[in-house]
């Protein structure tokens, strides 16, 4: 869709990882462009959630390399992740319910003057309001407490706290798997609005659907495996489904 | 708190003010400090009714000097249980600061200053204990402090058995504190000027949001101030109008504004209460939990330190039966009636006040009337349960609209 931004943003390359006698990853690569959406799908056990915590530093992998912006990163901590500019946003939004919205954006970074370390609410109320805005998230006042928003919603706020955090790669993890059709729709468009603007977006998701509203590039694991790296055009969710379940074998592409 | 910015929620049905205040209300999750202030003017109004010495400056005057304890040792509880957790042990940790108090300024001859810091020193000592063990390796606070009140009841029979159980007080500290008041003049003085810091600091920020074109409308942030000078002036008026505010109730509400202070301007604040709503999160943000939950016993041990000297000089008596009694069970409740949930991460330190204020109403009241004791924790118990009631009935709510 935005062919004026297709540089490489990360690049993994035969990540390989094993839980004592199990081998969760074998030959993990794909790439994802910047101001693009990569699905990342397989079926339960392909090792989809081994790789994004390989990325996100939290299990780093045992061999293979990351690559970002070109250059081999090392990523063995969630802090290195995020100092790196790769946020994910879990399934469980990991927000402080009986917080504001605001709250939550800056929920461990907040603005603060010395020497008390007082928070400085009203600059962070604004470069909230700047995020939301570019984001077009539409949400109640600012201090209104998390636990009053919908599905929807909350998710927006997860996301907008990754874009406020300086953030150049999104992680999704099922980020619609608890929501509503129009909800759904609502957050679809923020995940398409974050790669308008530049951001790379892994996204992980059972909705094939989903899939081909909003993904550029599909990338398929089974067992461990890259089975299939394609642009979405040239695929038919048959043929993702058949590649998913392993009832059709490879069809071109991969690594 | 409620900025009423750009409201842009998708509904746009048409309501009145009125209307959409009472939809708020039935559909809301957090009902902050209106239910415990709405069954403080029941009360009153009930009381006033059956006995009208109840509100004159003079029983107001006492019935401000019998919430300070109970406040303070609330406060302590507060930072406990914004965490969802509890802590058994204020009562006794409180009379250990007051036994060491004692035993250091009456035994031993110490200066006095250095006594009111070995006092408060000893509970401090104990709520960082318990904090350690709580936040390092996770031990469920209930147990404890259990085991902490324990050890706090030892520690006081060995100090003051040898001395009869009880030790009366004769430095100068502990009865000014106990005993006197803040003159009229000065009473006004300090009160007013306070308050025009605070309605300063409050307009500078109104000024700042008003400037980014955020922000409440002029005449909100007016009508706020001018309500909470009303309450001041109020509330100084009767006290003065007896013999000025209480030395006592000065020093906690220096400690509950200090505490305010803390959580809500404070990220210190911030992170108890992230802390308290979501663990996890919390933690996933880079928010170090586990030093949150040791500051916050450490906080809690502070401030029964000074609960347990403030009850010593009030009693003119350091002893050995203040734990025993309905200590730690009044402060519990002032926190609940206050609106703190005991589920964490909700709630706020003025609940501790207002709750205080409840319980010793009851009290006062009660003496007044005549009641037998009975009755007294009859009233106190119901007035408990149907805060607990409501915490849990807006728990429920929230869980099910956050998963809508």
């Amino acid at each position: 869709m935005n062919s004026a931004s297709t540089h490489e943003l990360l690049s993994v390359k035969g990540l390989h990882k094993k839980y004592g006698a199990v081998t969760a990853l074998r030959d993990v690569s794909f790439t994802v462009r910047r101001g693009e959406v990569t699905a990342l799908l397989g079926d339960n056990g392909a090792g989809k959630s081994t790789t994004i915590k390989a990325i996100a530093g939290a299990a780093p992998a045992d061999s293979g390399s990351i690559l970002l912006d070109g250059q081999e990163v090392q990523i063995r901590r969630p802090a290195d992740a995020t100092s790196l500019g790769i946020q994910t946003v879990y399934q469980d939004l990991a927000l402080c319910d009986n917080l504001g919205i605001c709250a939550n954006l800056f929920l461990g970074r907040e603005r603060v003057s010395t020497p008390f370390k007082l928070l400085r609410d009203v600059d962070m109320e604004e470069e909230a309001r700047r995020v939301l805005k570019t984001l077009r998230v539409n949400l109640p006042s600012l201090d209104t407490p998390v636990a009053a928003l919908s599905g929807g919603q909350r998710q927006a706020v997860a996301i907008a706290r990754a874009v406020l955090w300086g953030t150049k790669l999104v992680i999704m993890d099922e980020p619609t798997a608890a929501l509503g059709v129009a909800q759904t729709a609502e957050v679809l468009r923020l995940v398409r609005d974050l790669a308008g603007q530049g951001f790379g977006v892994i996204l992980i998701t059972h909705n094939m659907q989903n899939v081909f509203e909003v993904a550029d590039s599909v990338v398929v694991l089974r067992l461990g495996e890259t089975v299939m790296e394609q642009r979405k055009d040239e695929l038919t969710p048959e043929a993702v489904v058949g590649c998913i379940t392993g009832s059709r074998t490879t069809i071109g592409g991969m690594a | 708190m409620s900025t009423n910015a750009v409201n842009t929620m998708t509904t746009t049905e048409i309501q009145s003010p009125l209307h959409r205040w009472v939809q708020k209300l039935m559909h809301s999750t957090d009902l902050g400090m209106m239910p415990v202030i709405a069954a403080l003017i029941a009360i009153w109004i009930v009381f006033e009714f059956l006995n009208p010495h109840f509100l004159t400056p003079r029983n107001l005057s006492n019935l401000s000097a019998q919430i300070v304890v109970t406040g303070t040792l609330a406060l302590a509880e507060t930072f406990v249980i914004l965490l969802g957790m509890i802590d058994l042990s204020i009562g006794w940790s409180s009379v250990v600061a007051a036994s060491v108090f004692s035993v250091g300024t009456v035994f031993l001859n110490l200066p006095v200053w250095p006594c009111v810091f070995l006092g408060i020193g000893a509970s401090v000592l104990l709520g960082f204990l318990q904090g350690l063990l709580v936040s390092r390796i996770g031990v469920p606070s209930f147990v404890v402090s259990l085991g902490g009140a324990m050890i706090a009841e030892g520690l006081v029979l060995a100090m003051l058995t040898q001395h009869g159980g009880s030790v009366p007080l004769s430095d100068n500290l502990s009865t000014a504190v106990g005993t006197l008041n803040v003159p009229p003049a000065w009473s006004w003085g300090i009160s007013l000027v306070l308050f025009a810091a605070f309605a300063i600091v409050m307009l500078m920020r109104h000024a700042d949001r008003r400037k980014r074109g955020a922000g409440e409308a002029h005449t909100i942030v007016i009508a706020k101030l001018a309500f909470m000078l009303a309450v001041v002036v109020i509330g100084v008026g009767l006290l003065c109008a007896y013999q000025g505010i209480p030395v006592l109730l000065m020093i906690f509400l220096a400690a509950l504004f200090f505490c305010a202070f803390l959580t809500k301007s404070m990220r210190y604040g911030r992170h108890l209460y992230a802390v308290g709503g979501n663990a996890e999160a919390a933690r996933r943000s880079g928010i170090n939990v586990r030093f949150i939950q040791l500051s916050a016993f450490t906080i809690a041990g502070a401030l029964v330190g000074l609960g347990g000297l403030l009850d010593a000089a009030r009693l003119g008596v350091a002893s050995a039966t203040i734990g025993d009694g309905d200590v730690l069970l009044n402060a519990v409740a002032a926190a609940v009636i206050g609106g703190t949930s005991l589920f964490g991460g909700r709630g706020s330190v003025y609940g501790a006040f207002f709750g205080a204020l409840v319980i010793a109403s009851i009290t006062n009241g009660m003496n007044l009337v005549g009641a037998p004791s009975s009755v007294r924790f009859g009233v106190e118990g119901f007035i408990l349960l149907i805060a607990i009631t409501l915490d849990t009935v807006l728990r429920q709510r929230r869980m099910r609209s956050g998963r809508a």
